[in-house]
């Protein structure tokens, strides 16, 4: 496989790659914090459990609205002489980006509502 | 029976046929030669994939029937109240078998193959790349399998729930053989589906008609490229989980003893890392079955394509973020359980977008209510009410009221028998005319369906209130009075409705299958995909170009052509069994592989790998060893005749087109099945860090335990310098190999050798400098662990030191020089991941402890 291939897979995989590592992250922060009784850890003059959830999420979202641009772009810019598969993981990464935004912010919604390690 | 018209689907351009007509004398007597089956006993060593196919479904279909038939002997004893038709002892047994048969010895390799069987013929290839590896997991999965099950029959049957918990099924407490029956008798099964799932990648990818782009790829595939994608990022979890569990109740090592630093929640994890998605492994290829039947029912194009493929995809992903979610009542924060709560209910949205996409294809054709229309429907009804009490149960709190009841049995039943048992009788009844003579019958298809419909809602729709009203699973009686007396009859014989529509189906597999080889019943559905196209042992006559989704409406005259042998590659260009590897991305031709054809070295390996398993299982080490060897013995003999060299000049398939017989590096096939095979091996590793990080947080002050000394710095920078070494010697070997001139240079055996006496030196020293410091692996967790990354490097650089003798022995018989040299690249992907591996494990090892020491 290319490198240009290559780089059009993670492209188009961009947006679920953003949510699994927002998942990894929040999941692996809140389990050690909780586990090393961290619960009243603070970061940035917040929670760091909290802290850390919202950061993630935010840097998450960025990559995949990053993503779902620049597939938007690129579908814009193709001419009707690109060949189908390039087409179709055009279009295929701009609505996995699309699903992922919403994913990604409903994954990182509890940590508006919860309590850090009840 | 009634059968719609041609769709009037668009018609693109047909392309020009590649090779012209009239063919020449023996081209297609060549071919059918090349590919004819073995005859007498030697038919078991047959390896086409519509053999192996067909063996692998029937097979999945007899533990089918064997499951339910413990499912009806549980459901009996629940019948009444107060029962004794079988103790508490033996249903133990029953629910644990019928759990672990249906879900690793049916649903699995069924999904796995049926698509064995339909890849090839959907994607038009001649077999899959790797036969024999399919051949060897069919073996190994029915010898294994059959065994397993037997030990019903001699009370030794594991008896801890499929999902085994320890510390229940730790030595403690389950000190009898029937835990390591499900711990090690089931291992031949993960090697089975991961070898499966290897096979069906480089399938998907790689071995395409012509012209057949990502864009055009049949539904199925996508969801059989994601699920054997999930294989492979899965089953390392519980690989690892068995392994684990295994030593601790074989050597003592406390990986879940709480009172020795150990937690049995680690095994939930790791479990449920595989047991959830493990539900979408068997949905998703399901739901490829459902998007190829529905177009072809309704006579017109999947609404949505990109849509679907995008919900398989994110299916894929999203799965992975639910596993916590059967942990629920387990204590964990209330912010982690959120998470999983979440991930649950947005995974909802990709299995709706398919649900909406099937319904809008429905609507915009005209449904034939056929059987497998039947099955859809009943699939669409089902699914759909699992779904929506899987989304009840994603929410925390209802699920710490469900949890453990009969709701969950409910819920579960109706995810896994609507998700996947109705789809897969509907393929049954679809496809069926591709491998037989005849197609089943509507009729009896209708009763089939009726029954098992009704039978499955009167069986499980009554659960949902007996687990509500308080019954918990898994008690093999109640007393009178408890309100469950006249739920648990209905559904006693709701599942006897359902054991007769799979006895009328057997009646009606009898009275209609014929095995077809050349003389199918053909395309009665008036079906737009490949697997439709006449064809015989191998497979089409020639490699069709396709410019559509549905090439069978859209080139009219595609069959034929086909037939005739207009299209690429319509004879044997080596006189052997061959296929057209095509890029994946574009499908267009690279170069033909040389396909092996059959031999006994996969069934050989297959009983003996089997063997070993079980053997272990019942303590015969020695005699298991002794199988391990031979298994490894019969598969160097399977691999001596693979990598055959460039045994003729680059050949023309048609069309002006000239490929080469044979590549190697990134090209190549079996470059791709290393690389995930590497990822295989990649999560187990990344499973066992992440235990030894989980054992941590469980014993955050004690890691090391007070009175255990780290080695000093100088063992594992030693150890380091030893592996970076050896791949340095190969990386060299590589640059001597490389170029035109095919003398092989006396100095790449050296090269390998001194490169063999490092890695080992490497592991070995790691070892030496734990063990000299007096840690021992069975009195604390940290031991364990710590052994347990040490001892999974040296099963690696064991294999190493296999695979490096077996390029030497190439190398001194002639069969590796600088052009044919793919055993070598296999070798050197293998020695850097082993090197890669190794460097990560002393890192952590090492320098975990020394990093955290201030926590």
């Amino acid at each position: 496989m290319t490198r240009r291939r290559t780089g059009q897979v993670a492209l188009m995989l961009a947006g679920l790659l953003a949510w699994a590592v927002q998942f990894t992250v929040i999941y692996g922060a809140t389990s050690t914090l909780c586990g090393l009784d961290r619960a009243d850890a603070t970061l940035l003059g917040t929670g760091a459990v909290q802290a850390v959830i919202l950061i993630t999420t935010f840097a998450a979202f960025l990559a995949a609205a990053a993503a779902l641009s620049w597939s938007l772009r690129t579908q814009r810019r193709m001419s009707g002489q690109a060949a189908p598969a390039d087409r179709f993981m055009t279009q295929a990464g701009a609505l996995i980006g699309g699903l992922s935004l919403i994913a990604i912010l409903w994954q990182g919604l509890p940590a508006l509502i919860l309590p850090a390690c009840a | 029976m009634n059968l719609p018209e041609r769709p009037g689907a668009f018609s693109p351009q047909e392309p020009d046929r590649p090779n012209p007509l009239p063919r020449p004398d023996g081209e297609f007597e060549a071919l059918e030669k090349a590919w004819k089956a073995p005859r007498g006993l030697s038919f078991i060593t047959a390896v086409n994939n519509t053999y192996v196919g067909l063996w692998y479904v029937a097979t999945a279909f007899l533990f089918f029937i064997l499951a339910g038939i413990l499912a009806l002997i549980m459901r009996a004893q629940l019948a009444a109240p107060e029962s004794d038709l079988v103790g508490h002892d033996l249903y133990n047994q029953l629910f644990t078998m019928h759990g672990t048969v249906m879900m690793f010895l049916f649903a699995v390799p069924a999904v796995e193959a049926a698509s064995v069987y339909l890849l090839p013929n959907m994607q038009a290839a001649r077999d899959l790349p790797f036969p024999r590896l399919s051949a060897y997991a069919f073996w190994a999965y029915f010898v294994g399998g059959l065994v397993f099950f037997g030990t019903i029959f001699f009370g030794l049957s594991p008896d801890g729930g499929w999902f085994m918990y320890p510390p229940l099924t730790g030595s403690k407490y389950s000190p009898a053989e029937n835990a390591d029956w499900w711990l090690l008798g089931i291992g031949f099964i993960e090697i089975s589906a991961i070898a499966g799932a290897i096979e069906i990648i480089v399938g998907v990818m790689k071995t395409r008609a012509v012209g057949m782009s990502l864009d055009k790829l049949p539904v199925y595939s996508w969801a059989m490229l994601v699920f054997a994608v999930m294989i492979v990022i899965g089953f390392p979890a519980i690989i690892l989980g068995t392994l684990l569990l295994e030593m601790e109740r074989a050597f003592d090592w406390p990986f879940f003893i709480a009172e020795r630093g150990g937690d049995p929640l680690l095994w939930q994890h790791l479990f449920w890392f595989f047991g959830h998605p493990e539900v979408y492994i068997i949905f998703l290829p399901a739901t490829g079955m459902v998007s190829m039947i529905v177009p072809a029912m309704a006579q017109t194009p999947l609404v949505g394509y990109r849509l679907v493929v995008l919900a398989l995809i994110a299916t894929g992903f999203l799965s992975f973020g639910l596993w916590v979610h059967h942990m629920f009542a387990t204590g964990l924060p209330k912010m982690s359980l959120s998470f999983f709560s979440a991930a649950s209910t947005a995974v909802a949205v990709p299995s709706g977008i398919q649900v909406f996409a099937w319904i809008a294809t429905i609507a915009s054709g005209r449904m034939k209510l056929t059987t497998p229309s039947l099955f859809v429907i009943g699939f669409l009804f089902i699914f759909t009410l699992g779904g929506l009490t899987g989304v009840m149960v994603a929410m925390a709190p209802f699920d710490w009221q469900a949890h453990d009841s009969y709701f969950v049995v409910a819920h579960l039943h109706y995810v896994l028998i609507g998700g996947m048992v109705f789809p897969l009788f509907a393929a049954f009844y679809y496809w069926v005319p591709v491998a037989s003579k005849r197609a089943l019958s509507e009729r009896l298809g209708r009763w089939v369906f009726g029954l098992m419909f009704l039978g499955v809602n009167v069986t499980f729709l009554p659960m949902h209130v007996t687990g509500l009203i308080g019954m918990p699973r898994r008690v093999y009686t109640y007393p009178v009075g408890m309100g469950w007396d006249a739920l648990n009859l209905v559904s006693t014989v709701g599942a006897f409705m359902i054991a007769a529509g799979v006895a009328v189906f057997l009646v009606d597999l009898a009275r209609n299958f014929r095995f077809a080889g050349e003389d199918n019943a053909g395309n009665v559905w008036n079906a737009g995909t490949l697997e439709w196209l006449p064809n015989g042992n191998y497979a089409t006559r020639s490699i069709p170009a396709v410019v559509s989704r549905d090439p069978l409406w859209d080139q009219p005259n595609l069959p034929k052509d086909v037939e005739d042998g207009r299209y690429y590659l319509p004879g044997t260009a080596t006189g052997g069994r061959e296929a057209l590897v095509t890029s994946p991305f574009d499908a267009t031709p690279q170069y033909i592989l040389q396909i092996p054809g059959p031999g006994w070295q996969p069934v050989l390996a297959a009983l003996f790998t089997a063997a070993f398993f079980l053997l272990l299982t019942v303590k015969l080490v020695m005699l298991s060893v002794v199988c391990g060897v031979l298994a490894v013995g019969c598969v160097i003999w399977w691999l001596w005749e693979t990598d055959p060299g460039p045994v003729r000049p680059p050949a023309h398939i048609g069309g002006g087109i000239v490929v080469p017989v044979y590549v190697t590096g990134p090209m190549n096939h079996s470059w791709w099945a290393m690389i995930v095979l590497m990822v295989v091996y990649g999560m187990v590793f990344t499973c066992l860090i992440f235990s030894y990080l989980f054992l941590w947080l469980v014993n955050p002050g004690a890691w090391p335990p007070r009175g255990v000394d780290l080695p000093e710095r100088l063992w594992p920078v030693a150890s380091a310098m030893l592996y970076l070494a050896s791949a340095a010697l190969i990386a060299m070997a590589s640059r001597i190999l490389r170029g035109d001139d095919r003398r092989s240079p006396r100095s790449v055996p050296i090269l390998i050798a001194a490169a063999l006496l490092l890695v080992s030196g490497a592991s070995a020293t790691d070892l030496w400098a734990q063990w000299r410091t007096g840690l021992s692996p069975s009195t604390h967790a940290y031991g364990a662990a710590v052994y347990a990354i040490v001892s999974l490097q040296i099963f690696f650089v064991l294999t190493t030191l296999v695979m490096g003798l077996y390029t030497i022995a190439r190398w001194l018989a002639g069969r590796l020089d600088s052009i044919r040299r793919t055993t070598f690249d296999n070798t050197m992907l293998f020695w850097s991941y082993t090197v890669g591996q190794g460097l990560v494990g002393l890192a952590v090892v090492h320098g975990f402890p020394r990093l955290i020491g201030g926590l």
